[in-house]
């Protein structure tokens, strides 16, 4: 594809007008005539067996149509992707404060919410176990009984040389216990849909989800139908991070639009309700011990983590083993062992969240190679471009990076940088009470699924009989702009204006199969299916101009906007006559990609390795204030390599949201639960930043050219967010010679570390 | 929700009250609109005093200047009157939520809600501001810091409306400051505040000081004990330190889930500290 790297044309992007005016509908925005809400009777208690559930007196209430219960589910009861561990409604126990006890069905959100009230359960509390190391302990309260290894969800270890001998070899070994929070997703748009079942007896479920494919099967198989019984629909979603990466609304909608006699289901979780059951990121502990020579060059590392997956699988097990495939960072170890658990506890449930376990890691890694500078009296900068992975090299799991691997000039963009440069003279310059310090934080982040799991992407693009041109997209926009990505890379294929063109959100009925929106792989993957498309179309459009116009040598016809024409006479056919004498099915091309893959590292590693990665160094300067502890992040340089920069725009806005997100992460978001018990509740209490508490961001690009990758990109939206937490932990240690190896840096933990030194109110 | 009623004066509020006397009353609604019991059953009637003529606006009475009780926060930013005589109320209405919450939210219902962290009120007990209460019946004006009487109560009582807060100029202080610490810098509920306000004579010592503060106390923490150890002077570090040192004593913050008892203690004498530094720059 390098021959037809071309210039996308900048400008808004293409969803913003009809987001801006309001046209454009969410999940959360469905309603039509008559129809119900559909609401879930939370446990509020962590751990328990469920005896009964009381619906009479909910019934009572006039305007009140259904309370279910486990018992009218004809299916299995049970989703999960890794495992099917979670129930649609609790059946035998309850696992964590958020699980579903009964599905009441109303005629108002009014009426829904009184019946709630009125709904009771009779339980035995049953101990619980809130801590992802003490959960592995002998003797420890069991989430799933049936679990072969009691609260043990997933381990892994790598091992690559012998690392303890490295240590032994080392000439100086740094450690630390590093700990991490739960994130809360804290999405716009909390957890929407609307069901109904159709005339066809199809089951439809509109919601706002990232994988609508896998979220078909989930309901069909939960709920006892057939797969060709049920239809998903996904269109924008209002934020999900994540978090809406499997089931949430889908199998309650659907059981409760098998229960309303034909009447459409709403469903729409407030945001009590989306903190109380939704997923969060998994808090981790992590045990780090990495050796060096005097000369700086790592020799050996040895980590431990444990990640809390609370109380359902979902994807955590999955999340802990990125974490560990990630636990060395970016560089070239020759010895390395890690191991990696998870666990299950009667915490919320954690999942996905943009970054999927690497930011955790990160936090520990980046501040062990500070550690490590500082005790070998090394530039953090210079030790990190001493030991960075260049391409060709081997990764911690002994993979060879045999794609594009920029972390090396990332790095060496950042020491150019003026405020690495004057980094003396800013931090001399500090005003009383303040304390100035800069920090760097680098990272790599996967591309896609690893290697056992199939990263394949299906489109179809139409030429109508109109002469426009749509594209069906088979992954949904969570928000980021993968739509308008994808109608610009058709666009500059086809030579056609972006807005002219349509895009059809995913719906299970076009069988376009795209795996999930996730993995930082929704316009690599599914963009590379639209290039295929796209070259296809234009090859059926040329190949058909050229006759109508009577063309000997086809490279003379070229594609404009609405058009054909032959540059060397001239003469033009429009789209409009082209689409007449083409048949149904030469308007209609298919696009097909698969992600490169490597068979010979299933054996290696769980699900087999990642071989593609995105990269990025970060750069923070931040004011510590020694009266209040409060850390103020005043600039942050993000320096990333996820290939070429095909839309300025949307590039940025994920360079800026990720940061937001990581400063929120490193700062101050961490939702709290004491004994499985919620104590942060919402917005008020849930603190994420505000514009004014973020600094200006400048987004560095480091252009490699990713072979593989639609234009030569890779994915931009998860990478960028694990290098916050260490570059903002890394200038703290800078600014007051200490260091907090919990998370976030809140101005409470910032105070009192102040205090142990005596530095409070210097 | 109850039903809403938007009375235009004062004596339709009055009616509405007698009529409905368990009615909420409420002006800009950004305290009472987030809360979730709202939603879940009270059903009260709301009276919205927003529209009610004569409770607006900012005014000059000679020795004293009255603010209308729905009055917005955005409103005392922009006033000539406070800039002039209170400009530490100004300070501290800035530091209110977001524009958007300080377009609607009013002085009045910053009073009323009683929280400790009431942004607003730290400034109101040092200027010993006098809330003026009028009812079908009568009118009164009652000290704020006998109105508020805990976290939520205060002596508002059934029938009565907070009308307006009397400010008088003769304070005697030159300098004032405010901070707030909050778990963020915009949409943030204060975890410790501080307001002062001194006089200082030309030697540099101290004629006059007054402090209080935010969300360490029930109410908002204000102590003679404390203002005294300023008198006769100058505002170093030595002053400052002592002063501190009062302050974690005498404080009583509770552990909540936006921060501990123990930081807020450390914290409200921290904050002292800063006037050093301060008083140095504005000379």
């Amino acid at each position: 594809m390098k021959d037809e790297v071309r210039q996308f044309p900048g400008g808004p992007r293409l969803d913003a007008l009809s987001k801006v005016t309001g046209r454009e509908k969410y999940a959360a925005d469905y309603y039509s005539g008559k129809f119900l809400w559909a609401g879930a009777k939370r446990a509020l208690v962590p751990h328990a067996r469920l005896a009964s559930v009381h619906a009479e007196d909910a019934l009572s209430l006039p305007g009140v149509v259904r309370v279910l219960t486990y018992r009218d589910i004809a299916g299995s009861n049970r989703t999960g992707i890794a495992r099917n561990d979670q129930p649609v409604i609790a059946d035998e126990k309850v696992r964590h404060a958020g699980d579903a006890v009964a599905l009441v069905l109303a005629e108002s959100r009014e009426i829904l919410r009184a019946a709630l009230g009125r709904v009771s359960f009779d339980h035995e509390p049953l101990p619980g176990v809130f801590d992802a190391e003490d959960a592995l302990k002998e003797g420890a309260p069991r989430v799933h009984e049936d679990n072969e290894k009691g609260n043990l969800l997933r381990a892994v270890t790598v091992r690559k040389g012998d690392a303890e001998r490295a240590l032994d070899e080392s000439d100086v070994v740094v450690e630390g216990a590093f700990e991490t929070s739960r994130q809360e997703h804290a999405y716009l748009e909390t957890e929407a849909g609307w069901a109904f079942v159709d005339e066809r007896g199809v089951l439809t479920v509109v919601a706002s989800t990232q994988t609508p494919y896998r979220d078909r099967s989930e309901i069909a198989r939960a709920l006892g139908l057939d797969m060709e019984k049920v239809r998903v629909v996904a269109p924008y979603l209002g934020g999900a991070f994540g978090g809406k990466d499997g089931i949430n609304v889908q199998c309650l909608l659907g059981l409760a639009a098998l229960h309303s006699d034909g009447v459409p289901v709403k469903m729409w979780w407030d945001r009590t309700e989306s903190f109380l059951a939704g997923m969060k990121r998994l808090p981790a502990r992590m045990y780090y011990r990495l050796g060096a020579k005097m000369d700086g060059t790592f020799h050996g590392l040895s980590c431990r983590i444990y990640f809390d997956a609370g109380a359902y699988a979902t994807l955590g097990g999955e999340v802990m083993a990125m974490g560990a495939e990630h636990a060395a960072s970016v560089y070239r170890i020759a010895n390395v062992s890690i191991d990696g658990y998870c666990s299950y506890t009667n915490n919320p449930i954690g999942g996905p969240f943009r970054g999927f376990g690497v930011p955790q890691v990160t936090f520990a890694m980046e501040q062990a190679v500070d550690m490590m500078a500082e005790r070998l009296c090394m530039d953090p900068l210079e030790i990190r471009r001493r030991n960075v992975i260049r391409r060709g090299e081997k990764n911690c799991l002994g993979v060879e990076l045999k794609y594009s691997t920029g972390i090396g000039e990332c790095i060496e963009r950042l020491m150019e940088h003026p405020f690495w440069k004057e980094r003396q003279a800013w931090k001399s310059a500090a005003p009383k009470w303040k304390k100035r310090g800069i920090g760097m934080g680098c990272m790599g982040h996967a591309v896609g699924y690893p290697s056992l799991i199939p990263d394949q992407a299906n489109t179809r693009l139409d030429l109508r009989s109109d002469g426009t041109i749509c594209l069906y997209s088979g992954l949904p926009d969570l928000g980021q702009g993968n739509a308008s990505t994808y109608l610009r890379i058709a666009a500059a294929i086809l030579g056609q204006d972006p807005e002219a063109m349509e895009l059809v959100q995913p719906d299970t009925d076009h069988d376009l199969p795209s795996g999930t929106s996730s993995a930082s792989r929704t316009t690599y993957t599914f963009g590379n299916a639209v290039i295929n498309a796209a070259q296809a179309l234009r090859d059926v459009i040329l190949g058909r101009a050229g006759t109508i116009l009577d063309i000997s040598d086809p490279g003379r016809a070229v594609l404009l906007p609405g058009k054909v024409r032959d540059e060397a006479s001239g003469r033009e056919v429009s789209l409009t006559v082209i689409a007449r004498f083409l048949n149904d099915e030469e308007r209609t091309q298919k696009g097909y990609f698969r992600a490169p893959y490597d068979e010979s590292t299933i054996g290696i590693f769980y699900l087999g390795a990642h071989l593609l990665f995105s990269y990025g160094a970060h750069l923070a300067r931040v004011e510590v204030d020694t009266v209040t502890g409060g850390i103020d992040v005043i600039d942050y340089v993000a320096v990333t390599d996820a290939g070429t920069v095909i839309d300025p725009v949307v590039y940025d806005q994920q360079v800026h949201g990720s940061v937001a997100q990581g400063i929120g992460l490193a700062l101050t978001e961490d939702y709290l639960v004491s004994d499985g018990r919620h104590d942060t509740t919402g917005l008020s209490t849930y603190i994420i930043p505000t514009s004014m508490d973020l600094p200006d961001i400048t987004s560095v690009p480091v252009e490699t050219f990713e072979e593989t990758g639609p234009f030569g990109m890779k994915g931009i939206g998860e990478v960028v967010i694990s290098g916050c937490l260490p570059a903002i932990s890394n200038a703290f240690h800078d600014a007051c010679g200490m260091r907090i190896t919990k998370s976030p840096l809140t101005p409470e933990r910032v105070l009192s570390a102040l205090a142990r030194k005596g530095e409070v109110g210097k | 929700m109850g039903e809403v009623f938007l009375p235009g004066s004062l004596r339709e509020v009055f009616d509405l009250l007698s009529g409905e006397p368990e009615a909420l009353l409420y002006a800009g609604g950004t305290d009472l609109f987030v809360r979730s019991s709202l939603e879940e059953g009270g059903g009260k009637p709301l009276v919205c005093l927003e529209r009610v003529e004569g409770l607006k606006g900012i005014s000059d009475h000679g020795d004293e200047i009255r603010i209308g009780g729905c009055t917005t926060h955005s409103e005392l930013i922009r006033s000539r009157l406070v800039r002039e005589h209170f400009p530490l109320l100004m300070h501290a209405a800035r530091r209110i939520g977001a524009p958007a919450v300080r377009n609607m939210g009013t002085i009045g219902g910053n009073i009323c809600t009683a929280s400790p962290a009431g942004d607003t009120l730290p400034p109101l007990y040092i200027f010993d501001a006098f809330v003026e209460l009028c009812s079908a019946g009568r009118a009164r004006r009652v000290p704020i810091s006998e109105f508020i009487t805990g976290p939520g109560q205060t002596a508002l009582e059934r029938g009565e409306v907070l009308s307006a807060i009397c400010l008088k100029k003769d304070h005697g202080c030159t300098f004032f400051h405010f901070e707030k610490v909050g778990q963020r810098k915009a949409m943030a509920i204060s975890v410790a505040s501080f307001a002062f306000a001194a006089g200082i004579n030309g030697d540099g010592m101290i004629r006059k000081a007054r402090c209080a503060f935010g969300s360490v106390a029930p109410t908002v923490f204000t102590s003679s004990n404390i203002d005294r150890c300023f008198i006769d002077k100058p505002m170093d570090e030595d002053t400052l330190r002592q002063a501190a040192l009062l302050v974690r004593s005498e404080v009583s913050p509770i552990s909540d889930v936006r921060a501990s008892e123990g930081y807020r203690r450390s914290v409200a004498g921290n904050l002292v500290m800063r006037l050093e530094d301060l008083v140095r720059d504005t000379g």
